[in-house]
C-alpha cells in the first residue's frame, strides 16, 4: 500500500467510521484487540454406558419392556402372557425403529447356500463360522443358518442433564 | 417476491404445513418434542399446548434447536405429557376461537387447571401452535424465512368473521406476514384439484359438488358449482353448512367410552392413562372394524398398572357390530331428506365449556343444509377428514345422499394413499397459493354468510319490554374478495369520544338479501354474533365535534377478511372491530 493512500484512506476512515482500516493497521504492524471469546461450556462428561442405559430407559418408556423382563411370569397362563407381549412386542418394535436402524449382515435366504471368499478367513466380526470348521478357517461357502444383525444407523438424542441410571421414575398419583 | 407458497392446516386437534416454490406440493415434517431431550419430526403437529411447571422436567429436556428454553410445549410431547397431567395441557383452542360464549383472548385455558397454574387464552395457543411452525420452519429455512413467504391458513368455512379475524392476529402476532384465509372444503377441494389436472373431464357445467370435510374436532358442508362463462369451466362455492363441533374425535371417544363401559362391567376401573391406551387402541379398531372385509372383532389390551405389567392386563375386545352401531348408526343414521337435528337445549346458567352439536347425526345436520341451500341435488360427493376413509361411512353416505334424490351422486376420489385425507386440507391451501398466483383455476366464492347490524326501531317503547330491534344487511351472501359495498341510504350518528356499539348478526341460510335491505324482525334464521363496536378519539386541537354522521362501507380484502368501516361525509372514517370480550359478557 502507497503511504499516500494509506493516509487517504486512514483519514477518510477514521473521520467516517471512526476507525482505523485493517489494511492500514496490519501494514504498520498494530494489531487489532480480539474479545476474549469465553471459554466454551464444557461439554457434559459422558460414560460409555450411559447409551447402553437410554437404549432400555427409552425401551421401558415406549413399551415397558424393563416392567416386563423383572415381572415373574411363571405363574400366569399362555393367554395372559400372550395378551401383553402383543402390546409391548408391537411397542418396542416401533421404539427400536425410531431410534436404531436394523438390517441384516447377509441379506440372504436361511437354509440356503452362500458363497464366501475361500482365500482367506471371514471378518469374525460378521461372521460366524459353525460347525465342521477347518483348521484354515478358509471355506468357499456353506448353509445361512442366521442373517445375522446390524445397526446401520443409530439415532439416539443428545442426552442431557437427565440421570441415566434412572430407566423410570417411580409415579405418585394425586387423587 | 417470495421463494415458497406455505400452506397450513391449522386443525382443531392437528396441524399440518405444507409448502409449494413452483408448482409441486410437499409436506414439511415438523420437528417437535417427542419425549423429553428428544426432538423428532412428524407430518402433523399435534394442536396441543402443555404448560410446564417450573420443577417438572431436567434442565434443558424441554430444548429445541431454536430455543433452549421454551415456556410451552407444542405437539406430540404435549398431549402425551397432557395424559398424565390434563390439568396443564391445553387442546381443541380452535373451538374456543368460534365460541359464543367465553373470550378467546382471555386466559381461560386449561379450562380446570389448578390453582397457580398460569393460564392462556384460545388466541395465544393458537399462536403458540403457528409460533411452533414458523420457528421450525425459520431453522430449516434460513435463507428464505417465513415471514418472507406467502403464506395460507386455513380454517372451517363455518368460523364467522370475528373467528377468522381472531386466526389472523393470531398469525400477526406469531410474527406471521399477511396471511391469507381459505376455508378448509375448499382446500380440500383444491388438493382434489391438484391431483386431478383432468378435472375438466371429470365435471361438466350445471354439476353441483358436495364436499364433506369431517376433521378432528369439527364437520363442515360446502356446495361448489360448476357453470360455465364463455366456454371456459368455473367453479363457484355457492353455500356453507353452519358451525358443528363434531368431528372424527368425538366418534372414537364414543367407541372408547363404549369399551370402558364394558371394562367396567366385569370389575376393572381403568385410570386416565389407561384410558388414553385404550382410546388410541378403539381408534385402530374403527379403522379395522369399519373396512371392507372386516373381521368380526378386534382385541383389546389394557396393560397393568405399576410395574406387575403381565400379571395386571386385561383382556377385551370390541366387536364388528358394536362399533358399526356405534358410528354408522349413531353419527350417520340413515333418515329422510326433511329430518332435522335436535335443537340446541338452552340451559339458563349453562357452564362455560364447548357447545358440542346437540345432535350427533351428521346425516340429520347435512339433510338440514342441503334444504337450506334451496333443496341442492349435489351430482358429486367428495370426502375429507381421517374419519371418512373408513369404507362403512362412506357407503352409508352415499346410501344416504341418493335415497333423497333421484340420480346417484357420483364420488370424487382424493386420496391414492391412505394418510394423505389427514394432510389434503394444507396441501389444498399451498395450492390456492400458487392459483391465486395465475397459475390453476380458483373457486370463486365470496364471503360465505349474509351479516346484519341490529338498529333500534324508532316505535314507542313499551316498558319492560327491549326497543323492538331490525336487521340491516350489510354484507350480501357471496360478496367477494376485492370488493366493497357502500350503504349511503342509512346514517348513524356516533358520539366522539364515546365508544359505540352496533349489535351483529349473520345467516347462513338467508342468501338474498342485497345490501341496504331491512329485516323487521331478528328471526330464527339469525345468528347473533360479538358485538362491533368502534371509537371516534375526541379531536387534539380542540375543536368541538360532538355528533358525526356517518354511513357503512364493507370490504372483503383480497385475503378474504371482512372489514367495516364508518365514513363521515368529509371522507374521515373509522374501522369497525369485532367485541369479542362483549360476546363473552352477554353469554
Amino acid at each position: 500500500m502507497s503511504r499516500i493512500s494509506a493516509a487517504f484512506s486512514s483519514f477518510f476512515a477514521i473521520l467516517f467510521s471512526g476507525v482505523l482500516p485493517e489494511s492500514v493497521a496490519s501494514e504498520f504492524g498494530y494489531t487489532k484487540a480480539k474479545p476474549v471469546a469465553a471459554p466454551p461450556p464444557e461439554p457434559p462428561k459422558i460414560k460409555v454406558t450411559d447409551g447402553a442405559l437410554q437404549i432400555l430407559q427409552t425401551l421401558q418408556r415406549d413399551s415397558r419392556l424393563i416392567d416386563f423382563l423383572m415381572e415373574d411370569i411363571t405363574a400366569y397362563s399362555d393367554d395372559q402372557v400372550g395378551a401383553a407381549v402383543r402390546s409391548v412386542h408391537a411397542d418396542s418394535k416401533a421404539s427400536l425403529a425410531r431410534h436404531v436402524t436394523l438390517t441384516p449382515v447377509i441379506d440372504g435366504v436361511e437354509g440356503t447356500n452362500h458363497k464366501l471368499d475361500a482365500s482367506k478367513a471371514p471378518d469374525p466380526n460378521r461372521i460366524k463360522l459353525i460347525g465342521n470348521v477347518p483348521a484354515s478357517g478358509k471355506v468357499p461357502g456353506g448353509t445361512l443358518r442366521h442373517r445375522g444383525w446390524q445397526a446401520t444407523s443409530v439415532n439416539l438424542p443428545p442426552i442431557g442433564k437427565q440421570d441415566v441410571n434412572v430407566l423410570a421414575p417411580a409415579e405418585i398419583e394425586i387423587e | 417476491m417470495s421463494q415458497f407458497i406455505i400452506g397450513i392446516d391449522l386443525g382443531t386437534t392437528n396441524s399440518a404445513l405444507a409448502y409449494a416454490q413452483e408448482s409441486e406440493v410437499t409436506l414439511f415434517p415438523v420437528p417437535q418434542l417427542a419425549n423429553p431431550g428428544e426432538v423428532s419430526e412428524f407430518d402433523l403437529l399435534p394442536s396441543s399446548l402443555y404448560l410446564p411447571g417450573e420443577k417438572e422436567f431436567v434442565e434443558g429436556a424441554l430444548a429445541l434447536p431454536w430455543n433452549a428454553q421454551p415456556s410451552y410445549i407444542a405437539g406430540r410431547f404435549a398431549r402425551l405429557r397432557g395424559v398424565e397431567n390434563a390439568g396443564r395441557l391445553v387442546s381443541s383452542a380452535k373451538s374456543w376461537l368460534s365460541h359464543q360464549a367465553a373470550d378467546p383472548t382471555q386466559a381461560l385455558l386449561p379450562l380446570n387447571a389448578p390453582e397457580g397454574v398460569p393460564k392462556v387464552s384460545a388466541l395465544e395457543a393458537s399462536r403458540q401452535y403457528l409460533l411452533h411452525l414458523r420457528s421450525a420452519w425459520d431453522h430449516a429455512h434460513p435463507d428464505a424465512k417465513l415471514a418472507q413467504q406467502t403464506v395460507l391458513i386455513t380454517v372451517p368455512a363455518s368460523f364467522d368473521a370475528a373467528a377468522r379475524d381472531l386466526t389472523q392476529r393470531a398469525a400477526k402476532l406469531a410474527g406471521y406476514p399477511e396471511v391469507t384465509i381459505i376455508e378448509e372444503p375448499q382446500a380440500a377441494f383444491y388438493a382434489w384439484l391438484e391431483r386431478n389436472p383432468n378435472w375438466r373431464e371429470l365435471v361438466k357445467p350445471g354439476d353441483l359438488i358436495l364436499v364433506v370435510d369431517i376433521g378432528g374436532g369439527t364437520t363442515d358442508f360446502t356446495l361448489i358449482s360448476v357453470t360455465d362463462k364463455g366456454g371456459e369451466l368455473q367453479l363457484e362455492r355457492i353455500a356453507v353448512g353452519d358451525h358443528l363441533l363434531l368431528g372424527g374425535d368425538n366418534m372414537d371417544l364414543a367407541v372408547a367410552r363404549f369399551a370402558e363401559q364394558q371394562f367396567a362391567d366385569k370389575g376393572t376401573k381403568l385410570d386416565a392413562l389407561q384410558f388414553h391406551s385404550l382410546w388410541q387402541q378403539c381408534r385402530t379398531a374403527k379403522e379395522t372394524l369399519l373396512a371392507d372385509g372386516a373381521p368380526a372383532s378386534h382385541p383389546l389390551t389394557i396393560l397393568g398398572r405399576g410395574s406387575g405389567l403381565v400379571g395386571g392386563t386385561i383382556k377385551g375386545k370390541i366387536a364388528r357390530d358394536e362399533v358399526r352401531q356405534l358410528i354408522v348408526e349413531g353419527f350417520f343414521p340413515s333418515v329422510p331428506a326433511d329430518a332435522a337435528p335436535q335443537r340446541n337445549r338452552r340451559v339458563a346458567l349453562a357452564e362455560v365449556g364447548l357447545n358440542y352439536a346437540a345432535d350427533a347425526a351428521v346425516t340429520k345436520h347435512l339433510a338440514q343444509f342441503l334444504r337450506n341451500a334451496g333443496n341442492a341435488k349435489p351430482t358429486h360427493l367428495l370426502l375429507n377428514g381421517g374419519v371418512l376413509q373408513a369404507s362403512a361411512i362412506e357407503h352409508r353416505l352415499f346410501e344416504v345422499l341418493n335415497s333423497w334424490q333421484p340420480n346417484p351422486v357420483v364420488e370424487l376420489k382424493n386420496a391414492s394413499k391412505q394418510a394423505d385425507l389427514m394432510h389434503a386440507v394444507a396441501h389444498g391451501a399451498a395450492y390456492y397459493g400458487i392459483a391465486r398466483a395465475g397459475k390453476g383455476v380458483r373457486i370463486r366464492g365470496g364471503v360465505p354468510r349474509t351479516y346484519y347490524v341490529g338498529i333500534e326501531s324508532s316505535l314507542p317503547s313499551v316498558p319492560g319490554l327491549p326497543a323492538p330491534m331490525k336487521a340491516l344487511t350489510v354484507v350480501p351472501f357471496g360478496l367477494e374478495e376485492g370488493s366493497k359495498v357502500e350503504l349511503p341510504q342509512r346514517k348513524f350518528a356516533l358520539v366522539v369520544g364515546e365508544p359505540a356499539e352496533f349489535r351483529f348478526f349473520s345467516s347462513v341460510s338467508r342468501r338474498t338479501d342485497a345490501a341496504g335491505v331491512l329485516l323487521d324482525e331478528i328471526s330464527d334464521s339469525l345468528e347473533e354474533l360479538a358485538p362491533i363496536e368502534v371509537f371516534l378519539p375526541p379531536h387534539t386541537d380542540g375543536t368541538r365535534e360532538e355528533i358525526v354522521p356517518v354511513t357503512l362501507e364493507t370490504y372483503v380484502t383480497e385475503t378474504g377478511m371482512l372489514e367495516l368501516w364508518c365514513v363521515a361525509a368529509d371522507n374521515r372514517r373509522w374501522k369497525l372491530e369485532f367485541n369479542v370480550r362483549e360476546k363473552a359478557a352477554q353469554a
